[in-house]
C-alpha cells in the first residue's frame, strides 16, 4: 500500500514504462489465457442463449434464457450438480486429513521406509488415470472382479454386488478412485512441511507437558496452515476434473447416478447434440466454481 | 507415565498395521497391471484369480506391438500454413515406422513437456508482473485468474473445440497443449512466488541500468526457481493425465496420447484383459520410472510449490 | 542462458501475432487449408514412412505407378472410417483391401481410422465440430441416414444406386438406405440378422434343451422363460443379462423385448416411437421379475457377449453370424471352455420372431471438396460393386451381401457350414428396419437409461412412458 502513494510522485514516464513492462511480461501468458480460456469462456456464455446444435442447414436460434429456464427443471441436470458437489465436499475433506495423517504417522520414520511409503502412495498418481480405472473397472466387476471374490472368500457379502451397476454404490465407487489418485500430492506435501517445523519448539512444548494432541493442535497445526491451503485449492481443482474415471467406468450411470455436471455437458453435447443446452450447464458451473474459489481465497488470504 | 508409553506404542503399532495394509491397496493396481500383461490368456480369464502370474509370456505386447505402426516422430508447426511458402503446413516426420502404442508414448511425452516448458516461461513471467508490477487493470486481471483456476475445461468444451477447429489446430497436439498452458494455475503460483522477491533487489538493479528483461533473468528466475521446479512438475503430471482434452482434440491413431490409446483398446478389445494391461504397463511403467530416479527432486518440487501457495 | 530466454520471449511473441492473425480470417479461408494439411500430411509421410496404417497399400501402390495407372488419374487423399463390422475392425483385413483399391487407383490414399461402439459416435462428433469429418464412414443406416444424413452431413449417393449393381439391392435394403426426402446416404455393403445364443451345455445341465427346438433355432416365450428357470435352478446364478451400460449391442435388449410379446419399437411409417404398448411393458415386466435374468447397468452387450464366452452367462442376446464365427478365444461356436454355443431365434409368442437387422455400407460426408467426394465414391464403387472385390469386401464383415446376385460367398472356406445355418434359418427372420426413424441417436440413449431406470427398481409403465416421450420430442425436432 506505500507504493500508491509514491506512484503519484513519480513521474508520469516511469509510470507509463512500468505498465509497458507489465503489459510485456504479461502478454506471452495473456495470449493462451485470453485466447483458450477467456475467449472461449464468453462464446459459451454466448451460446448459452441460444438452441444451437450440430448440423450443416440448422441456424441456432436466439431462445433467451430458455436454456437456463429448462436447466432448473432438468432432474438429471440438478442431480449431476448434485453429485459434483458431493465428489468435492466429500473429497476434499477427506483427502486432506486423510493424507494429514498418513504423513504424521510417517514423516519421522527411516528415510528408505519413508520413502518407500510416500512413493507407493504416489504410484496412482503417476501411473495415471486412465490406467488406473481399467484396473479398478476390473476389480469392481460384477461377475468376477477382485472385491466380489475377496468378499464373499472371507464372508463379507454373501451376493455379488454389482458395484458400478448399483446406484447405491457407483458414486462412491468413483469417490474411492478419485481419492487414490489424489492423495500422492497431499502426503508429499506434507510430509515434508512437517518434517520443516522446527524440532526446538515441539522439544520446548514437551518440557512443558504437552500432550501430543496439544503439541500437534497448538505447534504444528498453524506451521503447516499454508500448505493445508494449497493443498485445498489443488484437490478442489482435482476433484472438479474428475471426467476420465465417469467415463471410463459408468457413463454416469446407472440411472444418472455417476453423473456430474463435467460429464453431463459432454453427454449433452455428443450424445444429445444440444450444444447451446450444454454450454448454459458450463456457464452455471462457472458461476458456482468462481464463487467457490473466490471464497477459497478469501479464506486463505484472511489466514 | 508408563501406560502413556504403552499406549503411543499401541497406537503406532496400530497405525503401521493400517498403513502397511494401505500401501498394499495402493500399490495393488499397479501389481496388477504389470503382471497382468505377462499372463497368459487362460490365467486372465480364470474366475478365481491367479495372484501371480503361474508363466510370464510376451504374447499381450506382441499383440500390442503388431496392430497398427506410425512413424516414430511427427511434428506439425502450428499456424505455419500461415507463413509457410506454399501455404501448406510445415510438418516434421522423423524415425523408422514403429508400433502405435509407441508412438502414442512419444506423443505424451512431447505434448507434456512441450505444456510444462511454456507454461513454467509464461507463467513465471506474468507471475512476477502480477507481484511486482503496477498497471491498469491488474485487481480485475488477478481476480478472473483466481476465479478461473478451479474451472472445469468441459466447461468451454464446445467453443473450445470450435475455436481449435476454424485455427486449424484440431487433430494436433498443440489442441491440447495451448488450452493447458493458458490455464491460470501457474500464474497464480508464480505470483504468489514472485512477491517474496524483495523489492530493494529490483530496486538495486534498475539503478545498475539493468534493462526489465535482465532483472526478470538475473535476479527473479533465480529467486523463483523452486517454485517454477514444482509449477514444472505440476505442469507434467497434469497434462500427463489430462485425458480430457486429448479425447477432445485428437483423433487420428497417430496423434493419440498413451491414455487415449489404452482407453480406446479397452472399448475395442474389452475382451483381451491381457492386451489393455500390457497398454496400461507400457504408460506407467516409463514415467514410475522416472518418478522413482528423480524421487527426491520430484518431492522437493512439489513440497517448494507448498511453502509459498 | 539470457539469450535462450529472449529467444524464448520473441518465439512467444510470433506466435502471438500468428495467433491474432488466424483469429481474424474468416472461414471459408480455412477451409481448404486445412484439408490441404491433411493430404500434404500423408503426402509427405509416405517417402520415408509408411502412413498410419498402410504397409501393405505403400507397396502395392509403388507397383501400380510402375504400372502406369491403369484405372484413373483421379487423385486424392481420402479418410475412411469404419466401425468394428466383422473384420472391418482389423487394421491387416482393411489393409489388404485398401491395397488391392490401391492397385485399380494408385493416386488416390486412403488412410484409415478404426472406431469401436462405446466410443465412436463420440469420436465422429468431436471431429464434424472439429472441422475434421471423416470423408468416407462405414457404418448403418441409423447413423448415416437417420443422424449424420438427417444433419445435412452427408452426400447424396443416389447415382450409386443408379449402377447396375444399385439397383440389385434388396428394397428392404435399399428403403433403409433413403432419407424421408428421397435421398440416400448410405450405400450398402452387407446385413445380417442380430440373433441370440445359448449354451448349449448348461442348457443340457440343467435338462432345459427339452424347452426349445435346436434344429429350427426356435423356441416359444413361455418355453424360454421355463428354460430360464431351469437354468437358474440347476445352480446358474446368471442366465441372461439386459445389460444397458450404454447403447452397444442394444439391438439385443430392444428384441427380447418386442419379441416376447410380438410387439413393435416404432410405428410402421417409421415417424414415431411406439414402444409404450401393454405387450412390451409386460414383456420389461416379465424379465425383471425372472430369476436368472439381471438389469446389469454395468456392462453393455460387448462385455456381455466376454461373460457368456468366458462361461459366466448362459445366454448372449448380442449375437450374430460373426459371433458365431470368431475364434478368438477358443474355436469358433465354443465359449472359452469349450461348451457349444447354439444361436437362437429370439422367443416369440406367435412363433413369428422379428430379428433386428444391420445393414452396413459407406457414407460420404460433405467436407466441401467434390474431389475428395468423387474419390470416396470411386472408393465405395470399388469395394461395394466391382465383381472382383465384393466378395472379398462382403467376406471381410463375416455377414451376407445385399444382392441376390451374389451367391455362394462362404462357399469352400471353413465358415461355409455355419454361415449356410444363419442364411437358412436367421436371415428369413430378419424384420422391419426401423432404425430410421428421426432422432434415432437420441432415442437409443433414452432406452439405455430407460433400462436402467427399471433395473433400479422404477416403474416399468411409467418409464416406459418417459422413454417413448421423449424419444418422440426428438424424433419431433429431428424432422
Amino acid at each position: 500500500m506505500a507504493r500508491s502513494s509514491t506512484v503519484t510522485s513519480r513521474s508520469k514516464v516511469l509510470v507509463r514504462r512500468e505498465t509497458r513492462s507489465a503489459y510485456l511480461f504479461l502478454l506471452p501468458n495473456m495470449i493462451f489465457f485470453v485466447g483458450f480460456v477467456v475467449i472461449p469462456m464468453i462464446l459459451c456464455i454466448y451460446t448459452s442463449f441460444f438452441d444451437s446444435t450440430m448440423g450443416n442447414d440448422t441456424k441456432d436460434v436466439f431462445i433467451g434464457f430458455g436454456n437456463y429456464v429448462e436447466l432448473w427443471k432438468d432432474q438429471i441436470f440438478l442431480r449431476a450438480l448434485k453429485n459434483t458437489f458431493v465428489i468435492v465436499l466429500v473429497s476434499v475433506p477427506v483427502v486432506c486429513v486423510f493424507s494429514l495423517w498418513v504423513s504424521s504417522a510417517i514423516y519421522r520414520l527411516r528415510g528408505s521406509i519413508l520413502s518407500t511409503f510416500r512413493c507407493i502412495f504416489y504410484l496412482p498418481v503417476v501411473t495415471g488415470s486412465v490406467a488406473v480405472t481399467v484396473v479398478w473397472k476390473w476389480m469392481f466387476n460384477n461377475y468376477y472382479g477382485i472385491f466380489n471374490y475377496v468378499g464373499k472368500g472371507v464372508g463379507l457379502i454373501d451376493k455379488n454386488i454389482n458395484w458400478l451397476g448399483d446406484e447405491k454404490f457407483a458414486l462412491w465407487c468413483i469417490i474411492l478412485i478419485l481419492f487414490t489418485t489424489s492423495i500422492g500430492q497431499p502426503i508429499v506435501l506434507y510430509v515434508s512441511a512437517l518434517g520443516n517445523v522446527d524440532t526446538s519448539l515441539v522439544e520446548a512444548s514437551e518440557v512443558d507437558g504437552a500432550n501430543s494432541f496439544q503439541q500437534f493442535w497448538k505447534i504444528k497445526w498453524p506451521l503447516i496452515m499454508p500448505t493445508t491451503l494449497y493443498i485445498l485449492v489443488i484437490t478442489t481443482i482435482n476433484s472438479f476434473q474428475c471426467f476420465a474415471l465417469i467415463q471410463l467406468l459408468t457413463s454416469g450411470g446407472p440411472n444418472h447416478s455417476t453423473d456430474t455436471v463435467m460429464y453431463y455437458i459432454y453427454y449433452t453435447a455428443f450424445k444429445l447434440y444440444r450444444y447451446g443446452y450444454g454450454n448454459a450447464m458450463g456457464v452455471i458451473l462457472a458461476i458456482f466454481i468462481a464463487l467457490l474459489s473466490a471464497v477459497q481465497f478469501k479464506l486463505a488470504k484472511e489466514k | 507415565m508408563n501406560s502413556g508409553i504403552k499406549k503411543t506404542s499401541i497406537y503406532k503399532i496400530i497405525s503401521m498395521v493400517i498403513l502397511v495394509i494401505l500401501a498394499i491397496l495402493f500399490a495393488f493396481p499397479l501389481y496388477w497391471i504389470v503382471t497382468g500383461a505377462f499372463k497368459t490368456m487362460a490365467s486372465i480369464n480364470a474366475t478365481t484369480p491367479d495372484w501371480f502370474p503361474k508363466e510370464w509370456v510376451l504374447d499381450n505386447f506382441n499383440k500390442l506391438f503388431s496392430r497398427q505402426t506410425a512413424p516414430l516422430w511427427e511434428l506439425g508447426i502450428p499456424f505455419s500454413s500461415k507463413f509457410s511458402a506454399d501455404g501448406k503446413p510445415i510438418i516434421f516426420t522423423a524415425g523408422p515406422v514403429v508400433p502405435a502404442a509407441i508412438r502414442w508414448l512419444v506423443n505424451t511425452v512431447f505434448m507434456a513437456v512441450m505444456a510444462m516448458i511454456l507454461t513454467c516461461i509464461t507463467s513465471a513471467m506474468a507471475g512476477y508482473a502480477l507481484a511486482k508490477k503496477r498497471f491498469k487493470g491488474q485487481n480485475l486481471l488477478f481476480t478472473l485468474i483466481v476465479c478461473a483456476m478451479a474451472l472445469p475445461k468441459q466447461v468451454i468444451l464446445i467453443p473450445l473445440l470450435r475455436e481449435m477447429s476454424s485455427l486449424s489446430l484440431y487433430n494436433t497436439v498443440w489442441a491440447v497443449i495451448f488450452p493447458t498452458v493458458g490455464w491460470p494455475f501457474g500464474v497464480f503460483l508464480m505470483k504468489q512466488f514472485s512477491e517474496g522477491v524483495p523489492g530493494e533487489m529490483l530496486e538495486a538493479a534498475r539503478i545498475d541500468g539493468a534493462g526489465e528483461a535482465r532483472t526478470f533473468v538475473e535476479i527473479v528466475v533465480p529467486m523463483i526457481k523452486p517454485g517454477i521446479g514444482a509449477l514444472a512438475i505440476f505442469t507434467f503430471i497434469n497434462s500427463w493425465n489430462d485425458y480430457f482434452m486429448q479425447l477432445i482434440m485428437l483423433n487420428s491413431t497417430s496423434k493419440l496420447t498413451i491414455s487415449l490409446g489404452i482407453a480406446k483398446l479397452q472399448a475395442e478389445n474389452s475382451t483381451d484383459f491381457g492386451l489393455i494391461m500390457a497398454g496400461a504397463s507400457l504408460a506407467a511403467i516409463p514415467i514410475i520410472t522416472i518418478f522413482i530416479m528423480f524421487q527426491k527432486y520430484f518431492t522437493q518440487g512439489i513440497a517448494m510449490g507448498a511453502v509459498k501457495g | 542462458m539470457k539469450k535462450k530466454r529472449m529467444l524464448a520471449l520473441g518465439l512467444s511473441i510470433i506466435m502471438a501475432l500468428s495467433l491474432t492473425a488466424c483469429g481474424g480470417g474468416d472461414n471459408a479461408e480455412k477451409q481448404p487449408a486445412q484439408e490441404t494439411q491433411e493430404t500434404q500430411k500423408t503426402q509427405e509421410a509416405e517417402p520415408e514412412a509408411a502412413p498410419e496404417a498402410d504397409t501393405a497399400g505403400d507397396t502395392a501402390e509403388a507397383e501400380g505407378e510402375t504400372e502406369a495407372a491403369e484405372g484413373t488419374d483421379l487423385s486424392a487423399a481420402i479418410t475412411l472410417w469404419t466401425y468394428p463390422i466383422g473384420n472391418w475392425g482389423d487394421s491387416a483385413t482393411v489393409e489388404s483391401l485398401v491395397a488391392s483399391f490401391n492397385q485399380k487407383y494408385p493416386n488416390i490414399t486412403v488412410t484409415v481410422e478404426y472406431l469401436d461402439y462405446t466410443n465412436g459416435d463420440d469420436q465422429v462428433n468431436t471431429a464434424i465440430e472439429g472441422g475434421q469429418a471423416p470423408d468416407l464412414v462405414m457404418e448403418g443406416p441409423e447413423r448415416l441416414v437417420a443422424n449424420w444424413g438427417a444433419r445435412g452431413l452427408m452426400v447424396d449417393l443416389s447415382d450409386l444406386f443408379a449402377s447396375e449393381a444399385g439397383g440389385e439391392i434388396y428394397e428392404s435394403v435399399n428403403s433403409a438406405c433413403k432419407s424421408s426426402d428421397g435421398k440416400y446416404y448410405e450405400y450398402p455393403l452387407c446385413m445380417v440378422a442380430h440373433c441370440m445364443a445359448i449354451n448349449q451345455n448348461m442348457f443340457e445341465a440343467a435338462d432345459a434343451m427339452q424347452y426349445l427346438d435346436a434344429e429350427n433355432h426356435t423356441w416359444t416365450t413361455e418355453n424360454f422363460l421355463k428354460a430360464v428357470q431351469a437354468v437358474y435352478d440347476s445352480g446358474q446364478e446368471n442366465v441372461g443379462a439386459i445389460y444397458c451400460s450404454g447403447q452397444g449391442g442394444d439391438q439385443g435388449t430392444r428384441a427380447i423385448i418386442n419379441n416376447l410379446y410380438s410387439s413393435t419399437f416404432t410405428n410402421a411409417e417409421h415417424t414415431a416411437y411406439t414402444a409404450d404398448t401393454a405387450e412390451n411393458i409386460k414383456a420389461l415386466e416379465t424379465l425383471y421379475a425372472q430369476d436368472g435374468i439381471n438389469f446389469d447397468a454395468s456392462i453393455n452387450g460387448g462385455e456381455e457377449i466376454t461373460l457368456f464366452r468366458n462361461g459366466t452367462l448362459a445366454m448372449s442376446f448380442c449375437w450374430n453370424a460373426a459371433q458365431q464365427i470368431n475364434s478368438d478365444n477358443a474355436a469358433a461356436g465354443t465359449t472359452n471352455n469349450g461348451d457349444t454355443i447354439l444361436p437362437m431365434l429370439f422367443p416369440s409368442d406367435d412363433g413369428k420372431t422379428e430379428l433386428c437387422g444391420g445393414i452396413w455400407g459407406f457414407g460420404v460426408f460433405d467436407n466441401g471438396d467434390q474431389t475428395k467426394i468423387d474419390a470416396a465414391k470411386t472408393f465405395i464403387d470399388f469395394i461395394c460393386n466391382d465383381p472382383d472385390q465384393v466378395n472379398e469386401s462382403v467376406k471381410a464383415s463375416t455377414y451376407f451381401p445385399v444382392r441376390p446376385t451374389l451367391t455362394g460367398i462362404y462357399d469352400g472356406t471353413e465358415t461355409a457350414d455355419t454361415m449356410n445355418t444363419f442364411s437358412t434359418y436367421f436371415m428369413p427372420s430378419m424384420g422391419d428396419y426401423y432404425q430410421v426413424v428421426p432422432g434415432w441417436a437420441e432415442a437409443r440413449t433414452e432406452w439405455w437409461n430407460m433400462l436402467q431406470r427399471i433395473g433400479t427398481g422404477g416403474d416399468v409403465a411409467t418409464e416406459v412412458a418417459t422413454f417413448v416421450e421423449n424419444a418422440n420430442a426428438a424424433a419431433g425436432a429431428g424432422q
